[in-house]
């Protein structure tokens, strides 16, 4: 008999329908990290992160027969459905903007992320280490200006490193469609990395 | 020429190989990355044209340093989780769920007994009108062949046939049903009998004038032989509807 551990996301979804808790929380443990970065880098925040994660898994345990194999893998449908509790999100606090001293408590991405944090690890890396860590830190800030329709194929594509059919099956968009917004999405993260370089360092970024 | 270098659309090597333009190059750049994308067959070319063209090699170095923060990005995210409350927040509703899944089950199956006991209850009260209606099996009252048998009681039958009355509501054994203890307790059946059955019965077909079948409530012994027979008329099995 199969191990619970060896079965596909499929076969733990079957049997997490026939009531096996075992089988859910096998299945929660290997999706919801991605499902938590992408949540976290769409939102910026770690609250809203933990209950889209949250509501994800509680839609998947109270519709799990929503899930047609047919129109893609698992992931990409639970990637489809945190997309859609995020946007269900900022619909609903278009107001709501959080105060940046609050960001570090709850653990949010703050602009210059985690290891990004300036003096304390200037001592410590060296200047080619605290370059390629600025670097990091202005491409999370620029994504976070993304618009976005560019924002979720950059998380998508390029941080949760899914394929272009996954990002178009938890998208619900064609595959063109997917890679045309990557293309744009890249091209406006250039333009805004050149625009943070200054003159002298634009050289430098592409030198390296 | 284009804004990104020097190289017309579709331009032409030496060898007659057809190379990048910058248009194509800055197609197909984000995806030089990218294992198993279309450009994998176009990197050669991509490169080469870079090679040639200092504004797309600038390009191809910044989209180089951009997919290497992402993936550093993408690293460094990779440690973050949902924090444990959510595990057990969602394991407690699924519990939940099951037992309310499970307790549902219960009254649904006891609803579908109670259904189907009402149901059987409804047949059996059906059959038990209808059974009503359509005797059959009950106690008959037997009438001795008669002597002179027919179907009218004026009528004379001929020897070994049985005269039994249009309107009798007695029972007349049958000549060749002689048990006439198993007549009594016998199975009642209503049939149309044509003339050749009455005659094949033994019953005399002198009073039934131009009709070609009768109704007639027969009895049947256990093994199916017909014992006694009772004419219907018309009105009688009207009235019985």
């Amino acid at each position: 008999m199969t191990k619970v551990t060896e079965l596909t996301d499929d076969g733990l979804l079957g049997r997490m329908m026939a009531g096996d808790q075992e089988a859910f929380a096998l299945l929660y443990r290997r999706r919801q990290p991605a499902i938590y970065r992408f949540a976290l880098h769409m939102s910026g925040s770690a609250a809203a992160a933990e209950d889209v994660t949250q509501e994800v898994f509680m839609a998947l345990i109270r519709g799990a027969k929503r899930f047609d194999p047919a129109r893609g893998t698992l992931s990409a449908f639970l990637f489809g459905v945190a997309r859609n509790h995020l946007r269900k999100r900022w619909e609903q606090e278009r107001r709501f903007a959080p105060l940046a001293e609050d960001a570090d408590e709850r653990g949010d991405i703050a602009p210059g992320g985690p290891g990004a944090s300036g003096v304390a690890l200037r001592g410590r890396v060296g200047t080619d280490e605290l370059s390629r860590l600025e670097t990091v830190s202005q491409v999370r800030r620029a994504i976070g200006t993304l618009p976005e329709n560019y924002r979720e194929v950059v998380v998508l594509c390029d941080l949760a490193e899914l394929s272009y059919e996954e990002a178009a099956s938890a998208l619900g968009a064609p595959i063109g469609t997917v890679r045309s917004r990557l293309h744009r999405a890249r091209a406006m993260l250039l333009e805004k990395l050149r625009g943070t370089h200054a003159p002298g360092r634009r050289a430098s970024m592409a030198n390296r | 020429m284009n804004e990104q270098g020097s190289n017309p659309p579709y331009d032409r090597a030496a060898n007659g190989e057809t190379v990048m333009d910058c248009t194509q190059f800055r197609d197909i750049v984000h995806d030089l990355g990218r294992q198993g994308s279309e450009a994998d067959a176009l990197r050669e070319k991509a490169l080469a044209h870079a090679a040639s063209c200092p504004g797309c090699a600038q390009l191809l170095r910044e989209t180089e340093l951009l997919e290497d923060a992402l993936h550093a990005l993408a690293v460094e995210a990779g440690r973050l989780a949902a924090p444990d409350r959510v595990e057990t927040a969602l394991v407690a509703e699924f519990r939940r769920r099951k037992a309310a899944l499970a307790r549902h089950r219960t009254w649904r199956r006891v609803a579908v007994m109670g259904i189907a006991a009402a149901v059987l209850l409804g047949l059996g009260l059906s059959m038990s009108r209808w059974s009503a209606r359509w005797p059959t099996t009950r106690e008959v009252t037997l009438q001795p062949p008669s002597p002179s048998p027919s179907l009218a009681p004026s009528e004379t039958a001929a020897p070994g046939e049985t005269a039994v009355a249009a309107d009798a509501s007695d029972f007349v054994l049958l000549p060749y049903g002689a048990d006439s203890e198993a007549a009594g307790e016998g199975t009642v059946v209503r049939v149309l009998l044509s003339r050749a059955s009455l005659a094949s019965l033994g019953v005399s077909l002198t009073g039934l004038g131009n009709q070609e079948s009768v109704l007639a409530d027969l009895v049947l012994s256990e093994d199916g032989t017909p014992q006694a027979i009772r004419l219907v008329s018309e009105e009688t099995a009207a009235q019985e509807f």
